[in-house]
């Protein structure tokens, strides 16, 4: 699969800017919208799926997330980069509800947040998956995935004695469940516990399950770590396929060739604020952002 | 030493009235526990208000019997709501606390003396369950037996004992057909982790209340079977520990299974009522020495339900997966 939608740092796109048109997704052929906004911390975005403000958390003294301005376009691959303790996975946990924020408003999909939930935000499409897998042990891997499934009519106390209420719809979701784990090379753990997996595939497994909900926004956070490389690279390029679908993406990922392969804008977060964000080849030539982040001395080996 | 005599006091034990009441309170606590990760620890406190609520309902208010099996199940559900609402939300370990402190509080309550007009306080209470017994299709003369050898039980038990089974059968099916339905699916997810359930959009408090009404709907069931057992009911009768006795009997037979439950239930009053009868033929032969004889009588069974506690040690040994459950499940957590 050629990386014919994300750009390499060796080839950047020449800046023709057609006048974007945030009601259609990027066409073929067509330069996407995100590559027309400046590449500057807190640019807003021509069609933003996510809009955070003067979002802030702290443990204790230590600031842990303290974002000023924040959006994140619709349709495209973000990557969220960062040094250990940046403040990403908190980010991720503040805008899923998984986490009390001290003080922030932020918006998803066209609709303020005003009393974030976790289970809501998810049935309103907002998927997260965990830097520590939440693998469900004594689950088998294909109802792992099936959990995933959005709208199920069984779940429902009334209709789940009656087998006939739910069977067609479980049957469709056992389908598309079943083509996630071929593709994740889970296919031949169907039927096993979860917690029988080893670390790598309790990772593929949370992501196929975070897609089984059909995310419209789907966030990451190191989804490959420990997964093999090519295995992890050609998924992730299954779920930039997705974006370009429509689904948004948003993943955080410390390998940098992994981060300029795929995505298509990069927010850069240190000591809990955005320091830059742009397109990769852009970014990764911040001096800011080398200075915090990838450091002087290994920015050459990274390119 | 008769072991025929042994044996059938052991097999009617583990068929009668107090195992179907067993079974039924470790069912509930299965679907709480085994299936939906909650400590429940006061399982009890379901069947304290299914049997008070019986017993009151016809003994002080002279309501009818049926009114008072549904007033006791009532009671029970408010119970779960009253438990469910301030702390399911917080730390499981609140709600262990929070269920074992309402039971004995209820318990303690109802048998002060202040409650005497209404509940018989520490003195029992007792109906007339007649209403129930009408219905019974088994004749019940004296002389009327039904079983072989000890197995024996009058027409009244044995009328007693169909109907709870029945119930222990309808109630197993339901469960089944509940838990193995996606329905089933978001319990389990939610005892292995309630953050990934939350993260898929599952609603955890909502399903963690209906396991809890569900659950202490059929404690309470057992309680108002205990009363009309017993046309009446006794504050001692609900002490903390028949919450661990269910306990007991559900790792027997196997948490998280179907069928575990109820025959760990089987098993507990087996065993319970084998060690208890081989004890006292031992003693009624003079092979025990005294003291351990006035154990047996003075403190209700407290040999027998030690022995039983060691049953369940060595079973935990050697087969911590209880009777029916699934061994490589068990050896997950290690990982
Ligand atoms: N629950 C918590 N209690 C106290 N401090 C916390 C908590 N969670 C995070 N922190 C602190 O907040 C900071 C940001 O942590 P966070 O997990 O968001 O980093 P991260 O960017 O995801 O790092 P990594 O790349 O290592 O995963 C860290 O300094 C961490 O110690
Ligand atoms: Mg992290």
């Amino acid at each position: 699969m050629p990386d014919e939608l994300t750009p390499s740092p060796d080839s950047p796109r020449p800046a023709a800017t057609p006048p974007p048109n945030p009601a259609e997704g990027p066409g073929k052929g067509e330069i996407e919208p995100i590559l027309t906004v400046p590449p500057v911390p807190g640019a807003p975005k021509p069609n933003p799926i996510l809009t955070v403000d003067n979002l802030a958390r702290s443990f204790g003294g230590l600031r842990a997330v303290d974002v000023d301005h924040l959006e994140v376009e619709r349709g495209v691959v973000t990557a969220l980069i960062g040094p250990n303790g940046a403040g990403k996975t908190t980010l991720f946990n503040l805008l899923s509800g998984f986490d009390r924020a001290d003080s922030g408003r932020w918006s998803f999909d066209g609709r303020a947040v005003t009393a974030p939930a976790p289970d809501q935000l998810a049935r309103q499409g907002m998927i997260r998956t965990f830097q520590l897998t939440k693998s469900l042990a004594k689950l088998t891997v294909i109802d792992n995935v099936l959990l995933g499934a959005p709208g199920q009519a069984g779940e429902r106390l009334w209709t789940a004695p009656f087998r006939w209420r739910w069977r067609d719809q479980e049957r469709e979701n056992t389908g598309r469940a079943e083509e996630l784990l071929e593709r994740f090379n889970l296919a031949h753990m169907r039927d096993e516990l979860a917690g029988t997996l080893s670390g790598g595939q309790r990772k593929l497994l949370e992501v196929a399950r975070a897609l089984m909900a059909n995310p419209v926004l789907i966030m990451l956070d190191e989804p490959m770590a420990g997964v093999n490389p090519a295995l992890g690279q050609s998924l992730m390029r299954h779920i930039t396929l997705l974006a370009h679908e429509g689904m948004s993406v948003v993943f955080i990922e410390h390998a940098m060739d992994v981060v300029t392969g795929l995505s298509d804008w990069v927010v850069v977060l240190s000591q809990g604020r955005i320091i830059a964000e742009g397109p990769p080849w852009k970014v990764i030539h911040d001096d800011d952002v080398i200075d915090a982040y990838l450091g002087r001395r290994r920015a050459g080996d990274a390119l | 030493m008769d072991f025929d005599i042994i044996f059938g006091n052991a097999a009617r034990a583990a068929f009668g009235p107090e195992a179907v009441i067993l079974a039924l309170a470790a069912i509930g606590l299965n679907v709480h526990f085994g299936f939906t990760g909650m400590l429940n620890c006061g399982q009890v406190g379901f069947l304290l208000l299914g049997a008070y609520g019986t017993s009151v309902s016809v003994a002080t208010f002279g309501w009818s019997l049926w009114a008072g099996v549904l007033i006791g199940l009532f009671l029970s559900l408010a119970l779960a709501a009253a438990l469910g609402f301030p702390t399911l939300r917080l730390n499981p370990l609140l709600f262990a606390i929070a269920t074992i402190a309402a039971a004995e509080i209820i318990r303690i309550l109802i048998g002060s003396t202040d409650a005497i007009g209404l509940t018989g306080g520490p003195l029992s209470v007792s109906f007339d369950a007649g209403a129930f017994y009408d219905l019974n299709p088994y004749p019940d003369g004296p002389q009327d037996r039904y079983g072989i050898g000890t197995f024996e039980f009058t027409g009244q038990q044995l009328w007693v004992i169909t109907v709870g089974w029945a119930l222990i059968a309808l109630i197993s099916l339901a469960i089944f057909l509940l838990v193995r339905s996606p329905w089933g699916r978001v319990l389990k997810s939610i005892r292995e982790d309630e953050d990934a359930a939350r993260s898929l959009g599952k609603n955890v408090f909502s399903y963690k209340m209906q396991a809890l009404l569900i659950g202490g709907g059929i404690g309470g069931l057992a309680g108002v079977i205990d009363a009309i057992k017993t046309s009446g009911a006794d504050p001692n009768g609900f002490r903390p520990q028949v919450t661990f006795f269910a306990y007991a009997a559900l790792l027997l037979g196997g948490a998280a299974t179907y069928l575990g439950p109820v025959l760990g239930a089987v098993l507990f009053w087996f065993l319970r009522e084998w060690i208890e009868s081989f004890l006292r033929q031992l003693a009624s032969e003079s092979w025990l020495p005294g003291a351990a004889s006035d154990f047996l009588d003075g403190a209700e069974g407290i040999i027998s339900v030690a022995m039983v506690g060691l049953a369940l040690v060595l079973l935990m040994l050697f087969r911590p997966q209880g009777l029916t459950g699934n061994r490589t499940e068990l050896h997950l957590d290690a990982r």
